[in-house]
């Protein structure tokens, strides 16, 4: 955004009376998603190499599991210093990225060679490592990626106590509850930000791995316990993954001042459960809708992009899915088809066109 | 100075301006909302309806499409021939009447060509199926690209291009895996990478020429975009190959590679500016880099910290470069 029309914002909102005083001087504003992926990518190459040098180097240390921790928390202390004096240099938070991740590999390698821990175990702490260090490493970019990772691992961790059925309904209502918050908590919005981007994330693969093939392809065929309450569990998870759309749109229609019972409002109802039947049988368009639908209402193209491409993705992911036929599959989707574009036969009816805008 | 391309986000957007002020405690908590509604970044109840109306229309042709091709992929075997070619030509048909009524200029008419190309590919996968004409899948992906192509041409429709040219990527990859008992593997990676990159960036240079020339046709820069990443990759992964020391052409590919560096910087930073084609370029040089070491020098316990800060260094300067010339458009 040029001076321009900072200047032009900034006298818009104080015209509304929601600023007062000078435009504040430019902070540091962050870089476009594409270039944080960018850095993203090469700040976890480079922390193999670190890791490589560390397990080449510090050799006698790195076969005592107590050395491995011990470098491990020494190199997330390092990271946690270069990001707080990094005062805007590029160079230092890159570094402190890539230290980062490498001293979280190496507390994860001693974790489970000290502990011989189970997978529940292992991915248990772990979860809650990547807790820790949202917290406790202030850097967006890191932040992200502990959020999306530790959600990733919480919910292989539940997968593997049998609660993998209700995995997508509880990452989805955090990525929600992150995105609501996210304008009510000025003061940690940086925070409620990047876990909002890293719960995005770990809810796409929440919505391709534990949908309709159960997680299998994903956990492998044999490594899981039965679901907590065997199918009715299974199926009560289901429904719940799909229930947070219709509730999603209740809290937005709200948030507008409309009435689900007006027209504007039933519109979106019926759509949302539209949706929530169609993911039934396709338990990951529910999420994945979520994502989109929360971008576009909070003004945030990234998220709604990256929504989007989870759709298309489920849907090539959804034909190699094997709990359900080919036949039910298309009938499903012919179904959902139709159903959208009747929808759309029935929006100037309950949602009535500007004057200026005809129907296509 | 270069003029930035529409959509080529620069450093800050309204939404992250109006949430680091209220970071930096100069709005009321209980107001962010408004000042993020009067900033233009939430959407209003018109977007609203713009946006769901949009999404039902080409959702709903992507599900039918979708749904017709899953049909026949069950390949039901009770029907007879003759029912099998009307189920999948009879949606054609309905699709292109609309389409008749309606025309290409509407986003209506845009979608129903994009469910009527899919269609297509399930109505040419049954004549396949049914006669057993003997011919490769290469064969399928191909006639299906050349069978639509009036459509994508008429429709002038970035999505229709976009998925065309994937078509066309799908029959070039397919025939070069036919091709692999012929030619051998290494061979027949590094012949199918060079064709797949002829192909998308002769595409992406022809988007470009049309698009200059075009009243307003520079407005939509994800297809752009994503050719760019995609031809980027490709001459990348040659450059790699080639000095990793096992692809053909090892000078030559390098000698591409930075041409097409050369002429990326040129277009996207002198010519125009495009944050995300030059970040793809940055990303390039750091695979490249890490490929060529990889290869060439052997690896003890130092040279792993000096890759690994290297990798760091270069990606950190990277990225402050890319963030100086997001700063220009702020001036």
């Amino acid at each position: 955004m040029n001076a321009a029309k900072r200047v032009a914002l900034w006298e818009r909102l104080r015209q509304e009376g929601l600023v007062e005083g000078e435009l504040p001087a430019r902070g540091e504003v962050s870089s476009p998603w594409f270039v944080r992926l960018m850095l993203g990518f090469a700040g976890w190459l480079g922390a193999v190499f670190l890791v490589a040098f560390v397990a080449t180097a510090a050799v006698p240390l790195v076969k005592k599991e107590a050395g491995l921790l011990v470098l491990g928390a020494g190199a997330c202390a390092v990271a946690a210093v270069l990001f707080r004096r990094r005062a805007g240099q590029v160079w230092l938070g890159q570094f402190g990225f890539a230290i980062g991740l490498a001293g979280q590999g190496l507390l994860a390698w001693g974790f489970v060679r000290l502990s011989q821990a189970s997978v529940l175990q292992a991915t248990t702490y772990l979860a809650l490592q990547q807790a820790a260090l949202f917290l406790l490493l202030p850097n967006t970019l890191h932040r992200i990626w502990a959020a999306g990772s530790g959600a990733v691992l919480a919910m292989v961790s539940l997968a593997y106590a049998g609660g993998l059925p209700f995995a997508p309904v509880l990452v989805t209502a955090a990525f929600v509850w992150t995105q609501f918050r996210e304008v009510e908590r000025a003061d940690r919005s940086e925070r409620i930000r990047a876990a909002g981007y890293g719960l995005a994330f770990a809810t796409a693969v929440a919505a391709l791995a534990a949908g309709a093939t159960g997680g299998r392809w994903f956990f492998g065929s044999g490594g899981l316990p039965p679901p907590w309450g065997g199918d009715p569990g299974r199926w009560a998870g289901i429904v719940a993954s799909g229930l947070v759309l219709p509730g999603v749109t209740v809290l937005l229609l709200r948030r507008a001042g409309l009435a689900p019972a007006s027209g504007p409002g039933r519109f979106c109802v019926v759509l949302a459960a539209l949706v929530a039947a169609a993911s039934l049988k396709a338990p990951g368009l529910a999420p994945a809708a979520v994502i989109l639908v929360i971008g576009f209402a909070h003004g945030n193209r990234v998220l709604a992009g990256f929504g989007l491409a989870v759709l298309l993705a489920y849907l090539s992911h959804y034909y190699y899915s094997l709990q359900v036929t080919l036949l039910v599959k298309s009938g499903l989707l012919l179904a959902l088809g139709l159903g959208l574009l009747g929808l759309r036969l029935v929006l100037p009816r309950w949602w009535p066109a500007p004057e200026r805008e005809p129907d296509a | 100075m270069a003029r930035s391309c529409p959509g080529s986000t620069g450093v800050s957007s309204a939404r992250e301006e109006i949430l680091d002020w209220a970071g930096r405690g100069r709005i009321a908590p209980g107001r962010i909302r408004a000042a993020l509604a009067a900033g233009g970044v939430l959407p209003t109840p018109d977007q609203w309806r713009r946006f769901l109306d949009r999404f039902l229309l080409y959702a709903g042709a992507v599900l039918i499409g979708a749904g017709v091709i899953f049909f026949f992929a069950y390949n039901w075997q009770e029907l007879g021939r003759l029912a099998r070619f009307a189920l999948a030509e009879i949606p054609l048909v309905v699709v292109l009447v609309f389409l008749w009524r309606w025309g290409v200029d509407r986003p209506a008419g845009q979608a129903l060509l994009l469910g009527a190309s899919l269609l297509v590919g399930a109505l040419l996968a049954l004549i396949g199926q049914t006669y057993q004409t003997g011919a490769d899948v290469y064969e399928l992906f191909a006639a299906w690209a050349v069978a639509i192509l009036p459509w994508v041409w008429v429709a002038r429709f970035p999505a229709l291009w976009i998925f065309w040219l994937v078509l066309v990527n799908v029959a070039l990859a397919q025939y070069f895996q036919a091709g692999a008992f012929r030619w051998g593997l290494t061979l027949t990676v590094t012949k199918a990478l060079w064709l797949h990159f002829g192909l998308n960036t002769a595409a992406l240079i022809l988007w470009e020429v049309v698009a200059a020339s075009t009243p307003g046709g520079r407005r939509e820069r994800w297809a752009v975009r994503l050719l760019a990443a995609a031809s980027c990759a490709l001459v990348t992964a040659l450059a790699v190959l080639a000095v990793a020391g096992r692809g053909e052409m090892s000078l030559g590919a390098v000698v591409v590679w930075l041409a097409w560096l050369g002429a990326a910087y040129f277009a996207y930073r002198v010519r125009t500016k495009d944050l995300f084609v030059l970040a793809a370029g940055v990303l390039a040089v750091i695979a490249f880099v890490v490929g060529w070491i990889t290869r060439h020098i052997q690896f003890d316990g130092g040279m792993f910290l000096l890759v690994g800060a290297l990798i760091v260094a270069l990606a950190a300067a990277g990225g402050w470069w890319l963030r100086e010339l997001g700063r220009e458009d702020e001036s």
